[in-house]
């Protein structure tokens, strides 16, 4: 009768259970991870946000027509008689009251009488391709009421351009902090555990194992712990951003509904959750192998 | 005309400034067998290094099964690393695995599915006795299993060099000769075998089973043939 136990038990792990480096690499991927889900959500929903109010703000442009009612309900007949007669303008239309109360809501409050107060009536002008020329349509305006001014919302763009264009610069210059961290983090646990274990290493190489051989023992486990530590911030990070308020409700956020649906950061979150824990493990997984590899090259 | 499985010419070795080896020369012929003797510290072990590539000559030339070592990348070092069974001083057991995981570690290394020889791991671990001792790890084992485990290790990958750096220096004379018995046996199933030792009594008394060339190093020279006894 046989003595030896069943062909599976032959097959163990080359090196002993997790040391300490293997502990240090699934606490610190999962700090990157958190850290890297919440960078990535923000920069993604600042890109959104900032792509969805340019272009509402692009085809688009305002009258404002200032005075007391009765010269605004005097003007106004004008002014949208220049507007649908200037070329690059599609359309013209006077908001009416509700509309007006509507957009001013969130600073005065949804009962606010706006007939008290000396709210200029604000004219909605669609464009058609490039617009009109600004300072043209001014100068028309000028001559014939007073009290009118086009706005087609160039002053908004550009700083609301250059704000998204810094925060992504800034999110893309943390996420490779953060990648790079991870890189050192894993080369310097291979190393630590390539030391730990130099007279197994060295043992293996001797009975005939090649460098591949030994390098899969450490990296695949490192790869490993990498994965579930990022995983565990992954969801971390996922459920922090699932305490923010409802970012597209605008009585969370004023103006929100601007960009409406853009936003969604759990929604983001949810798909980085699921992105950060591999790519981590993948880069832990390279940076390993490269580092046990070219250690071992340097053993006798 | 027997093959040569190991060829020095004139290798020196040495550490830090050192020379431990010098002007080594000898060719070891497939099938024999070589005690290598010599007083303690005279430089067995460092020569034994040399034969399993640990180390690598300073100068003169080195040559296993016709390869030069030098030569070749870690992974053909690695291939004449698994035609050649070690079993070393110090046993190196894996302290983690138990008895058959050490015993089928070189099918791994090797690429070999384990679980395809298993019949030849059972025999194996009968032939060394250690049969009841398969689950136990290696710091539970006596001298002499922790050797029995080393020889099994060493012969798993049917290796067609054997190299045994003092295999009975840690044991009781009774386990000594039964682990002489198990080389002189895979001698005869045609291994070659190297064994280093400073035991000329050991030496002596198994000349009387063997055909073995006697190989003594001293001051780091080596002499060859029975008169050196």
């Amino acid at each position: 009768m046989s003595t030896v136990p069943p062909p599976a038990r032959f097959r163990a792990p080359v090196m002993p259970r997790a040391g300490a480096a293997n502990r240090l690499v699934l606490v610190i991927a999962g700090m990157m991870a958190f850290l890297a889900v919440l960078t990535l959500t923000a920069s993604l929903a600042a890109d959104r946000l900032g792509s969805a109010w340019a272009q509402d703000l692009t085809g688009a442009a305002t009258v404002e027509l200032t005075g007391t009612p009765a010269e605004i309900a005097e003007r106004l007949p004008f002014v949208l008689d220049i507007l649908e007669t200037t070329q690059g303008i599609a359309a013209a239309r006077p908001l009416n009251a509700e509309e007006q109360a509507a957009l001013l809501a969130p600073w005065l409050g949804a009962d606010a009488d706006l007939e008290t107060l000396p709210v200029p009536q604000l004219v909605d002008v669609t464009l058609t391709g490039p617009g009109p020329d600004r300072a043209a349509l001014q100068q028309r305006l000028d001559l014939s009421v007073s009290g009118a001014v086009y706005d087609d919302h160039a002053a908004w763009r550009a700083p609301l351009a250059r704000a998204v264009s810094t925060l992504m610069a800034i999110s893309v210059g943390a996420t490779v902090l953060i990648a790079a961290c991870a890189i050192l983090m894993v080369a310097f646990a291979a190393q630590a555990t390539l030391a730990a274990n130099q007279d197994i290493v060295r043992t293996v190489r001797l009975i005939g194992a090649e460098d591949a051989f030994i390098a899969a023992a450490f990296v695949n486990r490192l790869a490993l712990h990498a994965g579930l530590g990022g995983l565990a911030g992954a969801v971390a990070a996922t459920g922090c951003l699932s305490l923010l308020p409802d970012l597209a409700d605008p009585v969370a956020l004023p103006g929100a509904e601007v960009g409406a649906g853009a936003l969604d950061p759990i929604a983001r979150a949810a798909a980085f959750a699921t992105a950060v824990p591999l790519v981590l493990a993948l880069v832990a997984w390279i940076t390993a192998r490269l580092t046990v590899m070219a250690t071992l090259r340097r053993m006798p | 005309m027997p093959d040569t499985v190991i060829a020095l010419d004139t290798v020196s070795f040495g550490y830090d400034g050192r020379e431990t080896l010098s002007g080594i020369s000898v060719e070891i012929e497939a099938g024999s067998f070589h005690f290598l003797t010599g007083p303690s510290g005279a430089g067995k072990t460092t020569l034994m290094k040399m034969l399993y590539l640990e180390h690598l000559p300073l100068r003169g030339s080195l040559r296993l099964f016709g390869e030069d070592p030098t030569d070749l990348p870690s992974a053909g070092i690695a291939r004449i690393r698994r035609r050649i069974g070690v079993i070393f001083q110090d046993f190196r057991l894996l302290d983690h695995l138990d008895v058959i995981q050490n015993i089928a570690l070189p099918l791994h290394a090797a690429a070999k599915p384990a679980e395809e020889h298993a019949r030849d791991i059972d025999d194996l671990v009968r032939w060394v006795g250690l049969e009841h001792r398969v689950n136990a790890l290696p710091p539970q084992l006596s001298a002499g299993e922790k050797q029995r485990a080393a020889i099994a290790r060493a012969i798993i990958n049917a290796p067609d060099l054997i190299l045994a750096d003092e295999p009975t220096g840690n044991i009781d004379p009774e386990m000594g000769a039964r682990i002489m018995r198990l080389l002189i046996e895979l001698n005869r199933l045609g291994k070659t075998v190297i064994l280093a030792t400073h035991d000329l009594t050991l030496i002596r008394t198994t000349k009387t089973s063997v055909e073995a060339r006697i190989l003594r190093i001293a001051d780091g020279h080596l002499a060859q043939g029975a008169s050196v006894l």
